[in-house]
């Protein structure tokens, strides 16, 4: 399989009564765009787009979502099975439009795995997504089975966010790239022999698939993730729309669909494929909650594995906590069948540092990168503009802030400033590879 | 603005004399004394102001009356920091240093440090509640340890994010969070990617998280049930409807207490009975029948048939996603007294 990106490097966005993407400046007819994602889903009653830069004083909460604008040259939709009829994804020819992205964001109302993005300031370094251009969508909808539950599926924002992912990308359709990443995954059985000569690494991925409802989960073309088995897929179908996330789990903790289309961890497989090793793809396992669930899942990624002649793994978690004990499980398995593992996980030490950092702990494992302690506190001044709104933070039971501490007091204060954990940043620590942190001992 | 620090030595740093005077009993004196002296000169835009002496033995057999006493000492004192030590691999002098160092972080909320070697058994005793930088085994290494102190006691003062491998103290069991410098080659996904490299090639690599030792739980003896007072706690986060306790829904540092005294099973959410407030599962299961987390329904039926004492009449409650386990000890110490008061004897604790 060959998926070919061809990337248009994004210097700003306006919002204007036209599409166009003209030295650097890409810009969206808002009116259109509104009217395109209204017209798709009568469930939405209210929405705006809004654009937030790097460095810019601005808070954007609760952020649902974030994806990064693309097309299909050739008509398949983005994500097959979500915003389209299902095809197959992962080769074929992409545009991308780098250095922005989609930011869906709740106008009035959090869930539990929404989060924070800071533009400018302090907060900025707490996530990658301060880096983009957001181009927000911000919206509000009339689900009200689901208005002040903790846990909402989102549906209607989440999937206004990749359609209008998908309505940006066609405005790439005639430009020329400026320049190309090619990701080459050859069928494994016919290899020329210099490769096949190197060691076997396979990446085994474990998105979030915690919630028995359906609904809340990642999607894997179009199906909840809860009601899947491990399957042997081609890391280019991950960067192609395969995948999307979910609205489940505490913010820091999740993939976006953003990082799975750019999931820096098999980009960088890629990168030394062929030279110190053989990378022959990505066991696509999940993280359900019950034992069976988690022994069956474990025991498929290690058959598998054998299977395939997997010499060496990476394992990854979309997650903390409950998904640990896939997490750990996982890689305790493989080790035992003789498949020595790298794992990259955050950690739950708590907010005095001093917690157990994953919910079991094996000896076996001896090769960990951790990427951040979703117990961290984060105390920070207001920003002279919130995107969304701040209140959700007291209000909905978003992971990582509150309503009500005697100490800490309320997590979004009436001055604007803010109080929070590292639960609460979106995305903020990085599992997927964009993490540029670490966790030491101190 | 100078800082102000406090030293503490024992008898023969401080001069007083050697194993015969060992039953000195503390004393406080102004400027420095022994190392301090050295100390003092390396330290950057602090000062030491006084210097504690106690004899190893008094401390050691009075630990309780010598602490008291200096911190009765310390009490009029404006410092920021108390440096003690270093002590090398002296048994005594070093569990003394650890207990000054213990004392004056617990008491006064001030940050402490002190030197002592891996021989002591002050290392084993302080290393998880004070920095304790690596000494050498001799009092020959003075110059060095002493160095190495006042170079962790300088960070300390002005603030500065501390590590323990590169500043050279045990560790302590508590992490932090590294920012690194933003490009390619720091990001997790190359860390991991390098990392499975050097796994390959058999060449050495630093894992980021060391996975510690095993703290196990002895199981406990079996309870006779003729005699058993059983009390329920779950980590399910089964509460009242309103939460009046206002128990968190992930990250838990509160609990609660609820009597069940007469009820023979927990009434639904629908009833404005008792709901889950834990967001680590789906709660459709919980809302409509509590008691399958809280299963008063079954052990009020049991109860009634004698098939044990009694049920204590009050269930205990927390959430237990992403809940610490410092956090989840101390919330058990908080509950155990009620539990022991009621001669409560076994514990049904549920989780989710």
């Amino acid at each position: 399989m060959k998926l070919t990106i061809g990337n248009l490097h994004v210097q700003d966005v306006c919002l204007g009564s036209e599409n166009s993407f003209k030295d650097g400046i890409l810009t969206i007819d808002k009116e259109a765009a509104i009217a395109y994602l209204k017209e798709e889903d009568d469930h939405i009653t209210d929405l705006d787009i809004v654009i937030a830069h790097p460095g810019d004083d601005t808070r954007i909460v609760p952020v649902i979502e974030t994806i990064e604008p693309r097309v299909r040259m050739d008509g398949r939709c983005l994500f097959p099975g979500v915003t389209g009829d299902l095809v197959p994804a992962g080769d074929g020819d992409l545009k991308a439009f780098k250095g922005c992205c989609v930011t869906v964001v709740g106008k009035e109302w959090g869930s539990f795995g929404d989060g924070v993005i800071d533009m400018g300031g302090e907060g900025a370094k707490q996530t990658y997504f301060s880096k983009l251009i957001n181009i927000c969508l911000v919206g509000d909808t009339d689900e009200e089975f689901e208005r002040h539950e903790q846990q909402k599926m989102n549906h209607a924002l989440r999937w206004a966010g990749h359609r209008f992912a998908e309505w940006i990308g066609q405005i790439a359709k005639d430009i020329e790239a400026e320049d190309t990443e090619v990701y080459e995954f050859d069928p494994i059985t016919k290899r020329e022999a210099a490769k096949n000569d190197l060691p076997n690494v396979v990446a085994v991925l474990q998105p979030q698939s915690q919630m028995e409802a359906l609904g809340y989960n990642d999607l894997w073309y179009g199906w909840d993730m809860n009601k899947y088995l491990p399957s042997f897929v081609s890391p280019t179908e991950v960067f192609d729309g395969a995948m999307i996330s979910g609205s489940f789990m505490p913010a820091s903790s999740k993939w976006s669909t953003y990082e799975m289309q750019n999931f820096p961890i098999l980009k960088e497989l890629f990168a030394e494929d062929g030279k110190e090793f053989n990378f022959i793809g990505v066991i696509m396992s999940n993280l359900n909650v019950a034992l069976d669930q988690k022994e069956r899942s474990a025991i498929m990624v290690r058959n598998m594995a054998l299977s395939l002649g997997a010499d060496y793994a990476l394992v990854t978690e979309e997650g903390y906590g409950n998904p640990d004990t896939d997490y750990v499980r996982c890689q305790v398995i493989l080790e035992d069948a003789g498949i020595p593992v790298v794992g990259v996980s955050d950690e739950s030490d708590g907010r005095d540092g001093f917690g157990q950092p994953l919910v079991v702990l094996n000896e076996k494992l001896t090769a960990l990168v951790s990427t951040g302690n979703v117990g961290a506190l984060s105390d920070l001044p207001a920003c002279a503009t919130v995107i969304g709104n701040l209140e959700a933070m007291n209000r909905d039971g978003m992971s990582g802030s509150w309503g009500y501490d005697e100490i800490l007091g309320k997590s979004a204060r009436d001055d604007g400033s803010i109080i929070m954990e590292n639960n609460n940043w979106f995305c903020g620590n990085h599992i997927s590879g964009f993490a540029v942190k670490t966790m030491v001992e101190v | 603005m100078t800082k102000k620090v406090i030293y503490y030595v024992n008898q023969f740093f401080g001069g007083i004399g050697g194993e015969d005077t060992a039953d000195f009993e503390p004393e406080i004196r102004e400027g420095q004394v022994g190392p301090a002296t050295a100390a003092a000169s390396q330290l950057e835009d602090a000062e030491i102001t006084h210097t504690i002496i106690c004899g190893d033995n008094f401390m050691g057999s009075n630990t309780e009356e010598a602490l008291d006493r200096i911190a009765k000492m310390l009490e009029d004192k404006e410092f920021d920091l108390l440096i003690a030590g270093p002590a090398f691999q002296a048994g005594r002098y070093g569990v003394a240093c650890g207990n000054v160092c213990k004392m004056v972080q617990d008491r006064f909320g001030k940050p402490t440090v002190t030197s002592i070697n891996v021989e002591s058994p002050g290392v084993e005793m302080f290393k998880k509640d004070i920095i304790i930088v690596e000494g050498a085994n001799a009092a020959a290494k003075m110059r060095k340890d002493l160095k190495n102190l006042i170079k962790v006691a300088n960070k300390m003062l002005k603030g500065e994010q501390l590590q323990c491998a590169v500043d050279g103290y045990f560790p302590r069991g508590k992490r932090a969070e590294l920012w690194l410098e933003d490009t390619r080659e720091n990001t997790a996904a190359y860390r991991g990617v390098q990392m499975l490299i050097k796994k390959i090639k058999g060449e050495d690599y630093q894992t980021e998280l060391i996975i510690p030792k095993k703290d196990v739980v002895p199981i406990a003896d079996p309870v006779k049930l003729d005699e058993a007072v059983i009390a329920l706690v779950t980590t399910g986060g089964i509460v009242p409807v309103d939460n009046p306790d206002r128990i968190q829904s992930a990250s838990a540092t509160r609990w609660g207490r609820y009597d069940i005294s007469g009820v023979d099973s927990l009434p639904n959410r629908a009833a404005e009975g008792y709901k889950t407030i834990h967001a680590g599962f789906d709660p459709a299961a919980a809302d409509a029948d509590p008691n399958v987390i809280m299963p008063v329904d079954a052990m009020r039926a049991y109860e009634k048939e004698g098939k044990y004492a009694r049920l204590h009449n009050y269930f205990y409650s927390t959430v237990g996603t992403g809940t610490t386990e410092s956090e989840a000890a101390r919330m058990a110490s908080e509950i155990i007294p009620y539990l022991e008061e009621d001669g409560v004897n076994a514990i049904i604790l549920t989780s989710t």
